[in-house]
């Protein structure tokens, strides 16, 4: 068999996090019921005049800038025409003849090393709406909720030679964007999106084989199994000539794993781009520009390594903190309010990350106030309140804003002081339960323990378990 | 204009002409080019693109969501509607 080379290139689609959508001040939030998010423009109506969404521009620079393109300093919008349903105006607003960003580059690991994938471009564009067909009536129901949310399209080059590659890029992209709080790029919920362009040649020949297009891929896991079957179809058919490639779009079926060949329709794409007359091209000023540059996080790497080499973190939890921009944020405001970075690390990485797994929350979608998690460390280190509690306060936390110190003191959180009070409730529970002072006597352990819970029960838990411990030894021993 | 792209440019925007519109619209077309030929004269070799013809830039507001329409009232002019859902002709599948 003669020796053949993948060339791959993505189209990625990402919804950007903003609130409203793209032209309209429709909400662009994820869900409602259909055709709750619509007014006349975004569904269509004549007359209607866009107005862009200045927050889209600033984070399509924020990707620009972070995957290394130049920013398109005039960027202008067109009309991608064609006819469906899904597009109320038969036409879509993207960007084609002069888009925000050019010329990037990202840069991916995999298990041969470093390689960069170079960006041709990044567009603003919006998105269509859902199509619904019912079979009872044998028509087709329209949902213009997704019509405009806006979106940026990442054209790569045809950089990639392998899935293994793909994902690398993808992974990359991800963690890249959701720090830079551009999306939250989360394929399951179609918030990143992507479309692989793949051909097979002869190594060492220049010329580009017979292209093939998945589009609307949603799953890693897909994508990598699409990639796989698409080159050795492609291979199968050059090498035995079991079928005649065409350049074609095909629907990637992750269950039966297999890909199909799009009926035309889908595929007879002349989309006659035209500048559109109604969205006023956008000027991005120095001041404008240097705003967003000055807004770009650290990236995770970097992080990573700052918290390893300045705070002396572990590996394992600088970059486990690290996938996260929430917990990023969360842990540098924490650490400088109590300056105790692994006790900080230490409580994000149990008790947030138990706390959001139970609340089946991804790690960006942490409420807890980095500040106030710091306060409360504070407060258990100073012993003023018990671990126990504290982690009661904690669930508080992620559900609205509080001061841990002053919420402690209303719910009587606040270790108690006074050992006198501590003194008189231990006296009277041994002198209630002369069976377990003598079993502990006995050498029984566990009797200890029973007495011990029943002060903590009687004191609420506001008391130092040290102290308790301490006092409890002392008046058995009396006894 | 050769006939076939006219037909291929019916078929994507749901258009379908007769014979004799086919033939006045080549006439028209074929006749504006010609006559927008003339601007191959002008030596555009230093000229900037114009990206808009209004010299209005960066109109663009603050991202803020609000609700103004409610979906009955948008519905109203609509042929069918089903579950709030716009009812269309089913598309070949
Ligand atoms: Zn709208």
């Amino acid at each position: 068999m003669k020796k053949y080379e993948t060339v791959i290139g993505l189209e990625v689609h990402i919804e950007l996090a903003t609130k409203s959508k793209i032209f309209c001040s429709c909400s662009a939030e994820f869900g409602g019921e259909q055709n709750d998010h619509v007014c006349p423009a975004c569904c269509g109506m004549p007359g209607m005049l866009p107005v862009t969404n200045k927050r889209v521009v600033d984070l399509g620079m924020t990707a620009g800038m972070m995957l290394n393109c130049e920013i398109n300093r005039t960027t202008t919008f067109d009309k991608k025409n064609y006819y469906y349903p899904d597009l109320p105006c038969s036409y879509q607003t993207t960007q084609w003849f002069a888009p925000i960003c050019v010329n990037g580059k990202v840069r991916i690991q995999t298990s041969k090393g470093e390689k960069d994938i170079r960006i041709k471009q990044i567009h603003m564009e919006e998105d269509a709406g859902k199509l619904v067909h019912d079979d009872w009536t044998d028509t087709s129901l329209v949902d213009y909720n997704r019509t405009s949310v806006p979106l940026i399209e990442i054209v790569s080059q045809p950089d990639f030679s392998s899935a293994e590659e793909v994902v690398a890029y993808l992974e990359r992209l991800r963690s890249l964007l959701r720090f830079a709080k551009v999306s939250q790029c989360r394929m399951e919920q179609g918030s990143m999106r992507c479309d692989v362009n793949l051909s097979i040649r002869e190594e060492g020949e220049t010329k580009l084989g017979v292209r093939t297009e998945m589009k609307n891929m949603n799953s890693i896991s897909a994508i990598t199994r699409a990639i796989e079957y698409e080159v050795a179809r492609h291979i199968d058919a050059l090498e035995n000539g079991t079928e005649e490639l065409v350049q074609e779009t095909r629907r990637w079926d992750d269950v039966k794993g297999k890909s199909y060949a799009m009926r035309s329709k889908e595929t007879a794409g002349d989309y006659r781009y035209f500048p559109d007359p109604n969205v006023m091209p956008i000027v991005i000023d120095d001041e404008w520009f240097d705003s967003i540059k000055a807004s770009l996080p650290e990236f995770p790497e970097v992080k990573k390594a700052r918290f390893i080499d300045e705070l002396g973190l572990s590996e394992y939890d600088a970059d486990l903190i690290t996938q996260s921009r929430a917990f990023c944020d969360c842990f540098e405001a924490a650490y400088k309010e109590c300056g105790e970075a692994k006790e900080v690390a230490n409580w994000l990485i149990s008790d947030c990350m138990n706390m959001l797994n139970k609340k089946g929350s991804t790690m960006d979608q942490l409420k807890v106030d980095g500040t106030a998690l710091g306060k409360l460390i504070k407060l258990v280190m100073e012993s003023k309140v018990t671990r126990g509690n504290a982690k009661k306060i904690l669930l508080v936390m992620d559900e609205e804003t509080i001061d841990p110190e002053k919420y402690a003191t209303e719910n009587n959180f606040i270790v108690s002081n006074d050992t006198a009070n501590i003194e008189k409730v231990i006296k009277e529970i041994v002198a209630a339960d002369p069976k377990s002072v003598a079993d502990y006597k006995g050498g029984k352990e566990k009797a200890l323990m029973a007495l011990f819970g029943k002060c903590m029960k009687t004191l609420k838990g506001n008391c130092d378990p040290q102290v308790l411990r301490k006092i409890l030894l002392e008046e058995i021993d009396k006894a | 204009m050769e006939r076939e792209t006219l037909i291929l440019l019916e078929k994507f925007d749901q258009l379908s002409l007769t014979d004799e519109e086919r033939d006045a619209f080549l006439k028209f077309y074929d006749k504006q080019l010609e006559e927008k030929k003339a601007l191959d004269a002008v030596d555009t070799e230093n000229v900037e693109r114009m990206v808009h013809v209004m010299p209005i830039m960066t109109v663009v507001r603050e991202d803020e969501a609000k609700k103004i329409y409610s979906r009955e009232d948008l519905q109203k002019g609509a042929p069918a509607t089903s579950e709030g859902y716009w009812q269309v002709p089913r598309l070949v599948e």
